[in-house]
């Protein structure tokens, strides 16, 4: 994961940007847990408000795998299913694992 | 320097990292940001701090987006601020949704945060552009029945400026002129100017231009911008034969970007960090004779303890030995090199001592700037 392109894309410094990813990981992991709760409470509203949450932000930051998971969540929990998700929220969890902050 | 308040902006929006890369964004291009997770907190903020524009999610828990321009639409106190919606959802009905409650654009997430500040400053500018600002400030400009020699700002008056200067008129109302701008926290504004004549007349030119360099020159336009309404202004306002020679240099010590609008003035001299002295050369119309004038402009990238000098004609010219400063600009060069290593606060004594510093004074005021990065 480039950091330095990844900041030269939205035009910001390196030191900003990882600022901004700092903030991305801690606000991203809230809304996976009210993913999870949205889950255990079968409220798929829930579940796509913080899935809506993540998507606009993991794209702002060029965050492309995990724009793309979390926009699919989004799209079928406003459909009312919340199937494989308990496989979605681990897959989200892993992908927040691979973003290293040099 | 006239007392300038920032373009402000609320930002509403219950994603925190969203918050924070417009805060950065805008920010650094001289705005001042509001910032708000929620909607009753944006209608609060909205209300005491009266920002220019709000940016504003859509879906957020509890009052969704909707709801906040709509009850900002129904407060007369904030009902004039224009809103543009950032939001994921794309269906025609939404937006359409929007704009019937008032909003005056959507910008589409996930956004670019160039998107962002583009969107910001076209809507800044129609929402100036409604007011008649350029009509406006014809009209009071008519009014000024002050002949008064402008106050020229002295290093101590801005020290956050870096700047020092050499001023010299020949005569009591001189000509050249100078001002700096404080834009914002990180971007100043450099001035130089030299009108035609020495009368009355100019003094009157001297006090109108201050007066629409800080109405003008504001993070909401982009210095060529600000120089094509100045000189809108002063095409309408300005007796026959009267015109200005301008140069416009502007500074964002944060993005570390510079600008330098020429309006047929004698070429910006850049002292690079451990490189020889150059000119640059651009070439432009005079201000306040044509409608339709066009400015050189050229920006660069520039580094920290990077000079640059700005001066009047009076440097370069002599009607004695007839040299204009087209031709006599780069004849100077191996001076500037002499002195390249001097502190910026130095250079412009010592130009005017190894230039004049023996029997020859000068024929025409003088003004010469030195900037530091």
């Amino acid at each position: 994961m480039d950091f330095k392109d990844l900041a030269s894309r939205l035009g910001i410094d390196d030191d900003d940007f990882i600022e901004l990813v700092e903030l991305f990981v801690t606000t991203t992991l809230s809304d996976i847990a009210k993913i999870q709760k949205g889950v255990d409470d079968n409220s798929p509203a829930d579940a796509a408000a913080a899935s809506h949450s993540i998507k606009g932000a993991s794209g702002n930051l060029g965050f492309d795998d995990i724009f793309a998971l979390s926009r699919d969540m989004e799209m079928q929990a406003k459909q009312g299913s919340l199937e494989k998700f308990d496989q979605y929220i681990g897959d989200l969890e892993k992908m927040l694992d691979t973003i290293k902050i040099p | 320097m006239g007392n300038k308040h920032p373009y402000t902006v609320l930002v509403v929006d219950d994603n925190l990292m969203n918050l924070k890369l417009i805060e950065k964004s805008l920010s650094k291009e001289g705005y001042k940001i509001f910032c708000a997770d929620n909607g009753p907190d944006a209608r609060a903020i909205a209300l005491e701090e009266k920002p220019n524009l709000i940016l504003l999610d859509i879906e957020m828990p509890g009052e969704n987006g909707f709801d906040v321009i709509t009850k900002l639409k129904d407060n007369s106190e904030t009902n004039s601020i224009p809103v543009i919606f950032l939001t994921g959802v794309i269906e025609v009905d939404s937006k359409l949704k929007g704009f019937d409650l008032g909003a005056v654009d959507y910008i589409t997430k996930p956004f670019h945060p160039l998107e962002v500040l583009a969107r910001v400053r076209i809507h800044l500018k129609l929402s100036i552009a409604t007011n008649s600002l350029i009509a406006g400030q014809a009209n009071k400009l008519r009014q000024v029945t002050n002949a008064q020699v402008a106050m020229m700002p002295t290093p101590e008056d801005h020290p956050e400026a870096l700047f020092s200067v050499y001023y010299k008129a020949l005569e009591e109302a001189g000509g050249d002129f100078y001002d700096i701008l404080k834009i914002s926290e990180n971007i100043t504004g450099y001035f130089v100017a030299d009108s035609s004549g020495h009368d009355i007349e100019t003094s009157y030119m001297t006090a109108s231009v201050k007066a629409l360099l800080a109405q003008n020159c504001t993070p909401v336009y982009s210095p060529v911008e600000s120089m094509k309404m100045i000189n809108d202004v002063l095409v309408e306002i300005l007796p026959e034969g009267k015109y200005l020679t301008a140069c416009y240099m502007h500074i964002n010590r944060t993005t570390k970007r510079l600008t330098i609008i020429n309006a047929g003035h004698p070429p910006v001299v850049y002292f690079p960090v451990g490189k020889d002295p150059y000119l640059i050369r651009t070439e432009g119309d005079i201000l306040g004779m044509f409608k339709d004038a066009q400015f050189g402009s050229q920006t660069l990238k520039v580094s920290e303890g990077d000079k640059f000098l700005i001066y009047s004609d009076g440097l370069v010219e002599s009607a004695k030995n007839k040299i204009t400063w087209a031709t006599g600009a780069g004849s100077l060069l191996p001076v500037y090199q002499k002195i390249a290593q001097e502190s910026y606060e130095k250079i412009p004594g010592q130009l005017i001592e190894e230039l004049f510093g023996g029997d020859d004074f000068p024929e025409d005021d003088i003004v010469v700037m030195c900037v530091k990065v």
